[in-house]
């Protein structure tokens, strides 16, 4: 556990210096500091890798088993889709709140009580491998490592949750540049892109988000067949993955066929990514069910 | 009713309803609403539970209003009913020109001031005519892999039309058709599926029921972690179809077995409660309290084995894990699976003839004398269990509908998400030595793709 550790430890430092390296490219606008931030997240995206792939080494298996690790891999996807965002679109100025939301995300995770951290060996219903993967891996002496439903899973799902986060942000984003925006004059948030682009962004990062999750729940419900021999079981984490799909798919369809923009949009994102949440956190603390391991 | 009879304005009004994305809107949030509530009542309980944790009252409500149970609720069948009724009606409204526009694709009415409307527009001159400018543009298009056509014009201008990514429109469709199509599978198989559970003992066969074939249990054991922890339960089971075996395969939780449409599943495990593989007996002579050495007789033997030192010979032919006695029907039953108070049936014969068939207690030696009129009597003291394998039993037709969904819905996620749908008016007006183009056009979804789309185009005919 050693290593996974100390890959945690600095990948913690660095998603904190990145926050405020884009904060202080914010305040100070000058193009070294975010050049430097970039660089930084970039670090900590590596660093983060680093985390998984140690893991794994340690664990015996892909490192997707509990809470901890979901958590690493949240902050993983999210990172990774903000800089793949970054570089396609040329904004650097929302990276304070994404890498913000990285290091309390980071500090969640850190504090985590010791048996959602340790490395545990699978249990028996946990235990899903492609056979095709492993016969792949087998004349490497690989095929603990082969991956099945349940990991394509929880992969999928957290790309859809990283998608949400970064929307999240950005509606937050948005509301504020809206109203210093209406209210006219020179601003704080003058750096950040016009509030129309985020609205774009924030709904671009959620047509990344919805399609995911969706695969994700599909991955979950073929695996559920193997595991108990039923595909959907209203558990709460299912319930909840459906009632966050719902709320994004009221999202998608007002948007695109009302013209719901701006505004309404990002409220819904807002609550969206309160039932992400609760979808993640809250139905492992507080509603007993099936997840109740991650 | 200008003219028109009641059930035909009533049908379209109804039609009207479904048509709705108010409605669509409405629905999903009821459903993530009321979803919620199905989380938070904890589902399927007794009365009891519901009392002790909310009241009589709230109880009342809760078995009123079905919350305990609200998946399976007539008003939740019913949302799930309506958002269907919505997705076909909005599908039968939508699609067929879709398709029709998708099959025989032309601009809908080119009118040169359409561009005018766009919000992503462009104007330009090139010192060029208009024809090679046409050309221009033809390579531009092209190269950026859009389709393109020109439009007869009859004001001298030329007009051209580009598009890509038509059939990311069909995107939505195959999107609600594949929700339509998973519904469809779970009706299916609440209707035509069924789930149940069985236990089967090493080395017996077991009855499946609806089916002509049935299962033997070969072998049952569980795979350790070094650490001792439970690494996986294994049951090698072989399918019996006519006396003979037709297939033979080792399942383990995530692995179940599937035949002719029913699938069995690793779920649970145990050792018997009602039989074992052979019990350990001794021989006690009553009169001196001399025990014997103790000698095995296995599980319903066809012939009675010899009790050594005896005239008698026994047969096992029963087994309680937890002995108990029904009066009333002047049974033996086991109380639970555990061994808390086990229990043999022995047939104790004198040559061929049955002379008793007593029970024999681990717990309490003697307390029934075995042999009746003899001195000697029978101490059960050891076994060796039999272990069974709990199988889920299910077959779901309907399952095989719902993979097709998910298939369908996955091509519908890449077509809507990942594939865009661009239209772009172009008009090229010959002023004397030079040329204005005007172009512009809109984007399905996806603004930065478009506006990246634009600029790339209009930078290639001014290069070219």
């Amino acid at each position: 556990m050693i290593l996974s550790l100390v890959f945690f430890t600095f990948s913690f430092v660095f998603y904190f210096l990145s926050a405020l390296l884009y904060i202080g490219h914010w305040v100070f606008k000058k193009k070294w500091i975010g050049q430097f931030a970039t660089a930084m997240s970039f670090v900590a995206l590596m660093s983060t890798t680093m985390i998984l792939i140690a893991r794994a080494g340690e664990s015996g298996h892909a490192p997707f088993s509990n809470l901890f690790e979901s958590m690493v891999l949240f902050i993983w996807a999210t990172n990774a889709g903000y800089l793949l965002m970054e570089f396609k679109h040329k904004i650097k100025a929302i990276g304070a709140v994404v890498m913000t939301i990285e290091t309390l995300a980071m500090l969640a995770a850190s504090m985590l009580p010791y048996r959602f951290k340790s490395v545990e060996p699978l249990n028996p219903a946990l235990q899903s491998k492609w056979h095709w993967m492993q016969d792949l891996l087998t004349p490497f002496g690989l095929e603990k490592y082969a991956i099945g439903w349940l990991d394509f899973h929880v992969f999928a799902t957290f790309i859809g949750y990283a998608g949400f986060a970064i929307s999240f942000g950005l509606s937050i984003l948005y509301l504020v540049k809206y109203m210093t925006e209406s209210k006219g004059g020179k601003s704080f948030m003058d750096v950040l892109p016009e509030s129309k682009v985020i609205d774009e962004l924030s709904y671009r990062a959620i047509a990344w988000g919805f399609p995911f999750l969706g695969v994700g729940i599909v991955s979950g419900a073929v695996w559920a067949n193997y595991a108990w021999g039923t595909y959907w079981s209203w558990d709460p984490k299912e319930t909840w993955s459906l009632i966050t799909w719902f709320i994004y798919a009221a999202y998608l369809h007002a948007r695109v066929t009302r013209g719901w923009k701006g505004k309404r949009a990002a409220y819904l994102s807002i609550a969206g990514f309160l039932a992400v949440l609760f979808l993640y956190w809250g139905v492992s603390f507080i509603l007993p069910g099936l997840h109740a391991y991650a | 009713m200008s003219g028109k009879a009641w059930y035909s304005v009533a049908v379209s009004k109804i039609w009207l309803f479904f048509n709705s994305l108010k409605l669509t809107l409405g629905v999903l949030l009821t459903l993530a609403i009321v979803s919620i509530l199905g989380t938070v009542v904890e589902q399927n309980k007794t009365a009891g539970e519901y009392i002790s944790a909310y009241g009589e009252g709230w109880t009342n409500f809760i078995m009123a209003a079905s919350l305990n149970d609200l998946f399976h609720s007539w008003w939740f069948i019913a949302l799930l009913g309506a958002l269907s009724l919505n997705i076909i009606v909005c599908t039968f409204e939508r699609f067929p020109p879709k398709w029709k526009s998708l099959l025989n694709h032309k601009p809908d009415n080119f009118d040169s001031k359409i561009i005018d409307r766009f919000t992503t527009k462009q104007t330009f001159s090139l010192d060029q005519s208009a024809s090679a400018v046409r050309e221009r543009v033809f390579k531009a298009f092209r190269k950026k892999r859009f389709a393109i056509i020109e439009v007869p014009s009859s004001n001298g201008e030329h007009h051209f039309y580009a598009w890509k990514g038509r059939i990311g429109r069909l995107g939505s469709d195959a999107t609600h058709i594949s929700l339509l199509l998973i519904l469809l599978g779970a009706i299916v198989g609440s209707f035509a599926g069924y789930k149940g559970f069985d236990a089967v003992f090493v080395g017996t066969e077991m009855s499946v029921k609806n089916e002509d074939f049935k299962l033997r249990l070969d072998k049952f054991w569980i795979d350790y972690y070094d650490t001792g922890q439970i690494r996986q339960y294994n049951s090698v089971l072989t399918v019996v179809e006519d006396g003979r075996d037709v297939l033979t395969k080792q399942i383990w939780v995530n692995e179940p077995l599937y035949y002719k449409g029913v699938r069995f599943y690793q779920s649970s495990y145990g050792n018997a409660w009602n039989r074992l593989a052979e019990a350990q007996l001794q021989v006690k002579n009553t009169k001196s309290g001399l025990v014997g050495e103790p000698f095995k007789i296995s599980w319903k033997t066809d012939k009675p084995e010899p009790i050594p030192g005896t005239k008698y010979s026994a047969r096992l032919i029963g087994y309680s894990a937890d002995f108990a006695y029904d009066e009333r029907s002047n049974t033996v039953f086991s109380k639970s699976a555990e061994a808390n108070n086990p229990a043999v049936n022995l047939e104790i014969y004198d040559g061929e003839k049955v002379i008793s068939a007593p029970w024999v207690f681990l717990n309490y030696p003697g307390i029934f004398p075995a042999i009746p009129g003899a001195d000697e009597d029978l101490l059960f003291v050891g076994y060796r269990g039999i272990m069974y394998s709990g199988l889920s039993i299910n077959k779901d037709p309907g399952t095989n509908i719902v993979w097709a969904g998910t298939i369908v819905m996955g091509i519908g996620f890449i077509l809507a998400f990942f594939v865009y749908y661009r239209r772009i008016w172009i008009v090229v007006k010959e002023t004397g030595n030079s040329s204005e183009v005007r172009i512009g056009g809109m984007i399905n979804k996806n603004q930065f793709a478009f506006d990246k789309d634009m600029k790339d185009v209009t930078d290639l005919i001014k290069s070219e």
